[in-house]
Protein backbone atom coordinates (compact mmCIF):
# COMPACT_ATOMS: atom_id res chain seq x y z
CA UNK A 1 0.00 0.00 0.00
CA UNK A 2 3.21 2.32 -0.55
CA UNK A 3 5.80 2.34 -3.00
CA UNK A 4 8.07 1.21 -0.94
CA UNK A 5 5.74 -2.14 -0.83
CA UNK A 6 5.84 -2.64 -3.80
CA UNK A 7 9.43 -1.98 -4.48
CA UNK A 8 11.43 -4.90 -4.41
CA UNK A 9 14.15 -5.80 -1.67
CA UNK A 10 17.99 -5.26 -3.01
CA UNK A 11 19.48 -8.39 -3.80
CA UNK A 12 16.02 -10.02 -4.90
CA UNK A 13 15.40 -8.53 -8.19
CA UNK A 14 16.59 -11.65 -9.99
CA UNK A 15 13.86 -14.15 -7.90
CA UNK A 16 11.32 -11.98 -9.23
CA UNK A 17 9.33 -12.04 -12.17
CA UNK A 18 10.02 -9.97 -15.62
CA UNK A 19 6.31 -8.69 -14.93
CA UNK A 20 7.26 -7.88 -11.45
CA UNK A 21 10.53 -5.92 -12.32
CA UNK A 22 9.30 -4.10 -15.21
CA UNK A 23 6.32 -2.79 -13.13
CA UNK A 24 8.61 -1.57 -10.37
CA UNK A 25 10.53 -0.02 -13.02
CA UNK A 26 8.22 1.38 -15.50
CA UNK A 27 5.08 1.15 -13.74
CA UNK A 28 2.86 4.07 -13.07
CA UNK A 29 4.29 5.39 -10.00
CA UNK A 30 5.37 8.91 -8.78
CA UNK A 31 3.80 10.48 -11.69
CA UNK A 32 0.00 10.78 -12.92
CA UNK A 33 0.63 8.91 -16.33
CA UNK A 34 -2.02 10.20 -19.19
CA UNK A 35 -3.80 7.81 -20.63
CA UNK A 36 -2.47 9.48 -24.68
CA UNK A 37 0.67 7.29 -22.63
CA UNK A 38 -0.92 4.29 -22.45
CA UNK A 39 1.38 1.63 -24.37
CA UNK A 40 4.60 3.22 -23.26
CA UNK A 41 4.40 2.43 -19.65
CA UNK A 42 4.07 -0.66 -17.73
CA UNK A 43 0.20 -0.90 -16.10
CA UNK A 44 -1.36 -1.99 -13.12
CA UNK A 45 -3.17 -4.59 -14.62
CA UNK A 46 -1.91 -7.94 -15.73
CA UNK A 47 -3.25 -10.40 -18.37
CA UNK A 48 -6.27 -11.63 -17.04
CA UNK A 49 -9.18 -14.44 -17.62
CA UNK A 50 -11.54 -11.83 -19.16
CA UNK A 51 -13.59 -12.79 -22.22
CA UNK A 52 -11.63 -11.03 -25.86
CA UNK A 53 -13.36 -7.29 -26.70
CA UNK A 54 -14.76 -7.22 -23.44
CA UNK A 55 -15.87 -3.39 -22.85
CA UNK A 56 -15.77 -4.18 -19.52
CA UNK A 57 -12.03 -4.90 -19.64
CA UNK A 58 -11.53 -1.79 -21.07
CA UNK A 59 -13.03 0.30 -18.67
CA UNK A 60 -11.27 -1.48 -16.00
CA UNK A 61 -7.67 -1.09 -17.75
CA UNK A 62 -8.43 3.00 -18.25
CA UNK A 63 -9.74 3.08 -14.45
CA UNK A 64 -6.71 1.97 -13.16
CA UNK A 65 -4.89 4.55 -15.42
CA UNK A 66 -7.16 7.54 -14.02
CA UNK A 67 -6.49 6.58 -10.45
CA UNK A 68 -4.77 9.31 -8.86
CA UNK A 69 -2.37 6.95 -6.23
CA UNK A 70 -2.48 3.27 -7.10
CA UNK A 71 0.29 2.69 -5.13
CA UNK A 72 -2.19 3.97 -2.42
CA UNK A 73 -5.49 2.89 -3.19
CA UNK A 74 -7.53 -0.58 -2.28
CA UNK A 75 -9.90 -2.06 -4.66
CA UNK A 76 -13.37 -3.94 -3.03
CA UNK A 77 -14.87 -6.27 -5.86
CA UNK A 78 -17.50 -8.85 -5.61
CA UNK A 79 -18.47 -12.31 -7.52
CA UNK A 80 -18.95 -11.03 -10.92
CA UNK A 81 -16.59 -11.08 -14.01
CA UNK A 82 -15.12 -7.35 -12.97
CA UNK A 83 -13.35 -9.00 -10.40
CA UNK A 84 -11.45 -11.71 -12.97
CA UNK A 85 -9.62 -8.42 -14.10
CA UNK A 86 -9.60 -6.29 -10.80
CA UNK A 87 -7.19 -9.33 -8.89
CA UNK A 88 -4.79 -9.43 -11.53
CA UNK A 89 -3.70 -5.78 -10.88
CA UNK A 90 -0.62 -4.72 -8.70
CA UNK A 91 -3.16 -3.11 -6.14
CA UNK A 92 -4.47 -4.68 -3.23
CA UNK A 93 -7.86 -6.58 -3.79
CA UNK A 94 -10.57 -7.20 -1.31
CA UNK A 95 -13.07 -9.86 -2.00
CA UNK A 96 -16.37 -8.71 -0.49
CA UNK A 97 -19.03 -11.26 0.07
CA UNK A 98 -21.80 -10.71 -2.81
CA UNK A 99 -23.70 -8.23 -0.64
CA UNK A 100 -21.56 -6.49 1.38
CA UNK A 101 -18.74 -4.36 -0.62
CA UNK A 102 -19.89 -1.03 0.30
CA UNK A 103 -20.17 -1.99 4.37
CA UNK A 104 -16.63 -3.25 3.88
CA UNK A 105 -15.49 -0.50 2.27
CA UNK A 106 -16.97 1.66 4.89
CA UNK A 107 -15.19 0.11 7.66
CA UNK A 108 -11.79 0.11 5.68
CA UNK A 109 -11.71 3.46 4.74
CA UNK A 110 -12.81 4.64 8.40
CA UNK A 111 -9.72 2.69 9.42
CA UNK A 112 -7.32 3.89 7.23
CA UNK A 113 -8.22 7.09 8.13
CA UNK A 114 -7.51 6.27 11.80
CA UNK A 115 -4.30 4.28 10.66
CA UNK A 116 -2.44 6.87 8.01
CA UNK A 117 -3.05 10.13 9.53
CA UNK A 118 -0.68 12.05 6.98
CA UNK A 119 -1.06 9.80 3.92
CA UNK A 120 -4.64 9.60 2.10
CA UNK A 121 -5.60 6.25 1.22
CA UNK A 122 -8.31 5.91 -1.38
CA UNK A 123 -10.93 2.92 -1.38
CA UNK A 124 -13.06 2.01 -4.60
CA UNK A 125 -15.30 -0.47 -5.08
CA UNK A 126 -15.83 -2.10 -8.37
CA UNK A 127 -18.56 -4.30 -8.67
CA UNK A 128 -21.16 -5.19 -11.58
CA UNK A 129 -24.92 -4.02 -11.67
CA UNK A 130 -26.12 -7.14 -9.93
CA UNK A 131 -23.36 -7.00 -6.83
CA UNK A 132 -24.41 -3.01 -6.33
CA UNK A 133 -28.09 -2.24 -7.33
CA UNK A 134 -29.92 -6.24 -6.71
CA UNK A 135 -27.56 -7.88 -3.89
CA UNK A 136 -25.37 -5.23 -1.87
CA UNK A 137 -28.37 -2.63 -2.67
CA UNK A 138 -29.16 -1.95 0.76
CA UNK A 139 -24.95 -1.56 1.98
CA UNK A 140 -24.69 0.55 -1.80
CA UNK A 141 -27.52 2.82 0.04
CA UNK A 142 -26.77 3.03 3.16
CA UNK A 143 -22.81 4.09 2.79
CA UNK A 144 -24.33 6.46 0.40
CA UNK A 145 -26.51 7.93 3.48
CA UNK A 146 -23.80 7.80 5.80
CA UNK A 147 -21.94 9.63 3.68
CA UNK A 148 -18.74 7.19 3.67
CA UNK A 149 -15.91 8.20 1.37
CA UNK A 150 -15.09 5.81 -0.84
CA UNK A 151 -15.98 5.71 -5.04
CA UNK A 152 -18.46 3.05 -5.95
CA UNK A 153 -18.13 2.32 -9.62
CA UNK A 154 -20.37 0.26 -11.13
CA UNK A 155 -19.43 -1.96 -13.76
CA UNK A 156 -23.23 -2.08 -15.59
CA UNK A 157 -23.58 -4.89 -18.52
CA UNK A 158 -27.38 -5.09 -17.71
CA UNK A 159 -26.98 -8.86 -17.00
CA UNK A 160 -25.75 -11.35 -14.62
CA UNK A 161 -23.30 -12.59 -17.05
CA UNK A 162 -21.16 -15.14 -14.97
CA UNK A 163 -24.25 -17.05 -13.90
CA UNK A 164 -25.97 -17.30 -17.77
CA UNK A 165 -27.86 -14.58 -18.50
CA UNK A 166 -30.10 -13.63 -15.58
CA UNK A 167 -32.23 -10.64 -15.32
CA UNK A 168 -30.72 -7.72 -13.15
CA UNK A 169 -32.40 -4.84 -11.45
CA UNK A 170 -30.26 -2.47 -14.19
CA UNK A 171 -31.27 -4.84 -17.32
CA UNK A 172 -33.77 -2.53 -19.85
CA UNK A 173 -37.46 -3.20 -19.78
CA UNK A 174 -37.97 -5.82 -22.31
CA UNK A 175 -34.78 -7.16 -22.74
CA UNK A 176 -34.15 -10.79 -23.86
CA UNK A 177 -32.47 -12.87 -22.02
CA UNK A 178 -30.92 -16.69 -21.73
CA UNK A 179 -32.42 -17.01 -18.45
CA UNK A 180 -34.93 -14.17 -19.37
CA UNK A 181 -37.12 -15.60 -22.14
CA UNK A 182 -40.41 -13.98 -22.59
CA UNK A 183 -38.09 -10.38 -21.48
CA UNK A 184 -37.76 -8.35 -18.70
CA UNK A 185 -41.52 -7.00 -16.92
CA UNK A 186 -39.77 -4.45 -15.11
CA UNK A 187 -37.70 -1.07 -16.10
CA UNK A 188 -33.85 -0.15 -15.46
CA UNK A 189 -33.22 1.00 -11.78
CA UNK A 190 -32.59 4.65 -11.56
CA UNK A 191 -29.50 4.60 -9.59
CA UNK A 192 -28.60 7.47 -10.48
CA UNK A 193 -31.70 9.25 -9.24
CA UNK A 194 -31.08 7.39 -6.29
CA UNK A 195 -27.76 8.47 -5.76
CA UNK A 196 -29.12 11.96 -5.56
CA UNK A 197 -31.33 10.47 -3.21
CA UNK A 198 -28.97 9.93 -1.14
CA UNK A 199 -26.87 13.46 -1.30
CA UNK A 200 -24.09 11.30 -3.39
CA UNK A 201 -21.25 14.66 -3.78
CA UNK A 202 -20.34 13.18 -7.43
CA UNK A 203 -22.28 11.09 -9.94
CA UNK A 204 -20.60 10.40 -13.57
CA UNK A 205 -22.61 7.64 -15.74
CA UNK A 206 -20.52 7.31 -19.00
CA UNK A 207 -19.49 3.86 -21.64
CA UNK A 208 -16.01 3.89 -22.90
CA UNK A 209 -16.44 5.67 -26.04
CA UNK A 210 -14.11 8.11 -24.97
CA UNK A 211 -10.58 6.81 -23.31
CA UNK A 212 -9.67 10.21 -22.06
CA UNK A 213 -13.04 10.64 -20.25
CA UNK A 214 -13.65 7.95 -18.18
CA UNK A 215 -9.54 8.51 -16.64
CA UNK A 216 -10.29 12.01 -15.76
CA UNK A 217 -13.96 10.62 -14.37
CA UNK A 218 -12.35 8.43 -12.32
CA UNK A 219 -9.22 10.82 -11.04
CA UNK A 220 -12.18 13.30 -10.21
CA UNK A 221 -14.14 10.97 -8.43
CA UNK A 222 -11.44 9.54 -6.27
CA UNK A 223 -10.61 13.10 -5.43
CA UNK A 224 -13.62 13.93 -3.97
CA UNK A 225 -14.46 10.83 -2.34
CA UNK A 226 -11.03 11.55 -0.33
CA UNK A 227 -12.48 15.24 1.16
CA UNK A 228 -16.12 15.53 0.62
CA UNK A 229 -17.82 12.68 0.21
CA UNK A 230 -19.49 9.69 -1.56
CA UNK A 231 -19.16 9.14 -5.16
CA UNK A 232 -20.93 7.24 -7.97
CA UNK A 233 -19.68 6.55 -11.31
CA UNK A 234 -22.28 4.02 -13.56
CA UNK A 235 -20.52 2.86 -16.59
CA UNK A 236 -22.13 0.82 -19.64
CA UNK A 237 -20.01 -1.84 -19.81
CA UNK A 238 -21.78 -4.46 -22.24
CA UNK A 239 -21.72 -8.49 -22.43
CA UNK A 240 -20.76 -8.63 -25.37
CA UNK A 241 -21.60 -12.86 -24.51
CA UNK A 242 -24.97 -12.40 -23.48
CA UNK A 243 -25.98 -9.69 -25.72
CA UNK A 244 -24.05 -11.58 -28.60
CA UNK A 245 -22.28 -8.49 -29.81
CA UNK A 246 -19.58 -9.17 -32.49
CA UNK A 247 -16.15 -8.66 -31.03
CA UNK A 248 -15.56 -6.25 -33.57
CA UNK A 249 -18.99 -4.10 -32.82
CA UNK A 250 -18.91 -4.23 -28.99
CA UNK A 251 -17.60 -0.25 -29.53
CA UNK A 252 -20.20 0.35 -31.73
CA UNK A 253 -22.65 -0.79 -30.03
CA UNK A 254 -21.41 1.34 -26.89
CA UNK A 255 -21.25 4.23 -28.99
CA UNK A 256 -25.17 3.61 -30.09
CA UNK A 257 -26.24 3.00 -26.53
CA UNK A 258 -24.42 5.95 -25.61
CA UNK A 259 -26.60 8.01 -28.07
CA UNK A 260 -29.82 6.30 -27.32
CA UNK A 261 -30.32 6.03 -23.83
CA UNK A 262 -26.37 6.70 -21.80
CA UNK A 263 -25.05 9.62 -22.73
CA UNK A 264 -22.22 11.22 -20.66
CA UNK A 265 -24.05 13.14 -17.67
CA UNK A 266 -21.97 14.37 -14.62
CA UNK A 267 -24.20 15.82 -11.65
CA UNK A 268 -21.70 17.48 -8.95
CA UNK A 269 -22.27 18.86 -5.50
CA UNK A 270 -21.39 22.85 -4.80
CA UNK A 271 -18.98 21.19 -2.25
CA UNK A 272 -17.44 18.74 -4.32
CA UNK A 273 -16.75 21.41 -7.30
CA UNK A 274 -15.67 23.66 -4.66
CA UNK A 275 -13.17 21.36 -3.72
CA UNK A 276 -12.19 20.30 -7.28
CA UNK A 277 -11.73 24.02 -8.30
CA UNK A 278 -9.34 24.48 -4.96
CA UNK A 279 -7.36 22.37 -5.76
CA UNK A 280 -7.06 22.62 -9.75
CA UNK A 281 -5.49 26.25 -8.47
CA UNK A 282 -3.50 25.09 -5.89
CA UNK A 283 -1.72 22.65 -9.22
CA UNK A 284 -1.52 26.11 -11.21
CA UNK A 285 0.44 27.92 -7.77
CA UNK A 286 2.89 25.41 -7.78
CA UNK A 287 4.12 25.93 -11.64
CA UNK B 1 -4.24 -21.39 -35.35
CA UNK B 2 -5.50 -18.42 -34.49
CA UNK B 3 -5.16 -14.84 -35.88
CA UNK B 4 -3.65 -11.87 -33.98
CA UNK B 5 -4.01 -8.18 -34.59
CA UNK B 6 -0.88 -6.68 -37.11
CA UNK B 7 0.08 -3.40 -37.33
CA UNK B 8 1.21 -1.94 -40.87
CA UNK B 9 4.39 0.15 -39.53
CA UNK B 10 4.88 1.92 -42.69
CA UNK B 11 1.58 3.42 -42.50
CA UNK B 12 1.61 3.59 -38.16
CA UNK B 13 4.72 5.50 -38.20
CA UNK B 14 3.38 8.61 -40.61
CA UNK B 15 0.48 9.55 -38.01
CA UNK B 16 0.62 9.81 -33.95
CA UNK B 17 -2.59 9.38 -33.37
CA UNK B 18 -2.30 5.97 -30.69
CA UNK B 19 -5.41 5.50 -30.96
CA UNK B 20 -5.21 1.77 -30.97
CA UNK B 21 -3.37 1.74 -27.76
CA UNK B 22 -6.49 3.26 -26.11
CA UNK B 23 -9.33 1.21 -27.29
CA UNK B 24 -7.38 -2.07 -26.99
CA UNK B 25 -9.27 -4.04 -23.76
CA UNK B 26 -6.04 -5.51 -22.80
CA UNK B 27 -3.04 -3.92 -20.87
CA UNK B 28 -0.11 -3.24 -22.55
CA UNK B 29 -1.10 -5.35 -25.53
CA UNK B 30 -0.69 -2.86 -27.98
CA UNK B 31 2.42 -1.04 -27.54
CA UNK B 32 3.69 2.18 -28.53
CA UNK B 33 7.61 2.73 -29.74
CA UNK B 34 8.55 6.28 -29.30
CA UNK B 35 11.52 5.92 -31.01
CA UNK B 36 10.42 4.43 -33.95
CA UNK B 37 7.00 6.77 -34.13
CA UNK B 38 4.79 3.19 -34.12
CA UNK B 39 2.16 1.21 -32.46
CA UNK B 40 3.02 -2.87 -32.50
CA UNK B 41 1.41 -5.77 -30.97
CA UNK B 42 2.72 -8.29 -28.39
CA UNK B 43 1.36 -11.13 -29.87
CA UNK B 44 1.48 -13.83 -26.92
CA UNK B 45 -1.48 -11.42 -24.92
CA UNK B 46 -3.57 -10.33 -28.42
CA UNK B 47 -6.84 -12.24 -27.67
CA UNK B 48 -7.87 -11.58 -31.58
CA UNK B 49 -11.17 -9.33 -30.72
CA UNK B 50 -10.85 -6.67 -33.50
CA UNK B 51 -11.31 -3.70 -31.85
CA UNK B 52 -7.70 -2.54 -32.75
CA UNK B 53 -9.13 -2.94 -36.35
CA UNK B 54 -12.28 -1.23 -36.52
CA UNK B 55 -10.74 1.77 -34.63
CA UNK B 56 -7.84 2.42 -37.16
CA UNK B 57 -10.53 1.88 -39.97
CA UNK B 58 -13.21 4.00 -38.73
CA UNK B 59 -12.49 6.70 -36.13
CA UNK B 60 -8.68 6.94 -37.02
CA UNK B 61 -9.24 6.34 -40.45
CA UNK B 62 -6.02 5.18 -40.87
CA UNK B 63 -6.73 1.42 -42.31
CA UNK B 64 -3.22 0.50 -40.97
CA UNK B 65 -4.22 -2.86 -38.55
CA UNK B 66 -5.21 -5.97 -39.98
CA UNK B 67 -5.89 -9.69 -38.52
CA UNK B 68 -3.25 -11.76 -39.46
CA UNK B 69 -2.59 -16.06 -38.96
CA UNK B 70 -0.19 -15.96 -36.49
CA UNK B 71 2.13 -18.73 -38.34
CA UNK B 72 2.26 -15.95 -40.89
CA UNK B 73 3.89 -13.90 -38.78
CA UNK B 74 7.96 -13.21 -38.64
CA UNK B 75 10.09 -11.13 -36.02
CA UNK B 76 6.99 -10.83 -33.61
CA UNK B 77 7.05 -9.60 -30.48
CA UNK B 78 6.31 -11.67 -27.40
CA UNK B 79 5.98 -9.74 -24.38
CA UNK B 80 6.68 -13.13 -21.78
CA UNK B 81 9.77 -13.61 -23.69
CA UNK B 82 10.86 -10.36 -23.69
CA UNK B 83 9.20 -8.21 -21.00
CA UNK B 84 8.49 -4.63 -21.05
CA UNK B 85 11.67 -2.88 -22.17
CA UNK B 86 11.13 0.24 -24.04
CA UNK B 87 14.76 1.03 -24.41
CA UNK B 88 15.25 -1.78 -26.64
CA UNK B 89 12.22 -1.94 -28.99
CA UNK B 90 13.79 0.59 -31.48
CA UNK B 91 11.24 -0.49 -34.21
CA UNK B 92 12.81 -4.18 -34.24
CA UNK B 93 9.59 -5.56 -34.10
CA UNK B 94 7.32 -6.40 -36.94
Amino acid sequence: MSVKNISITPGWEKYMTKEYQDLVERGPYGKQKKVSEMGSFKEVLEEHPMCAGCAMTLFIRLTMVGLPNPEHTVLIGTAGCGRLALTQTSIPFIYGNYGDTNAVASGLKRGLEVRFKDQAKDVVVMAGDGGLADIGFSAVMHSWFRKERFTTIMLDNEVYGNTGGQESGMTERGALLKMAPKGKMFEKMDMMGLAQTAGVAYIARLTPTNPTRVASVVRKAVMIAREVGPTFIQAYTSCNIEYAIPTPKVLDDAREIEAKRYGFTEIISDEAKAYLDSIDTSKKVKK
Amino acid sequence: MYLVAHIDQAICSETACRLCTQYCPEANTILYDNAAKTAFVAVDRCKGCEICVGICDDLAKHHAIKMVMITDLENQFEMSREGFRPDHWDGKHS
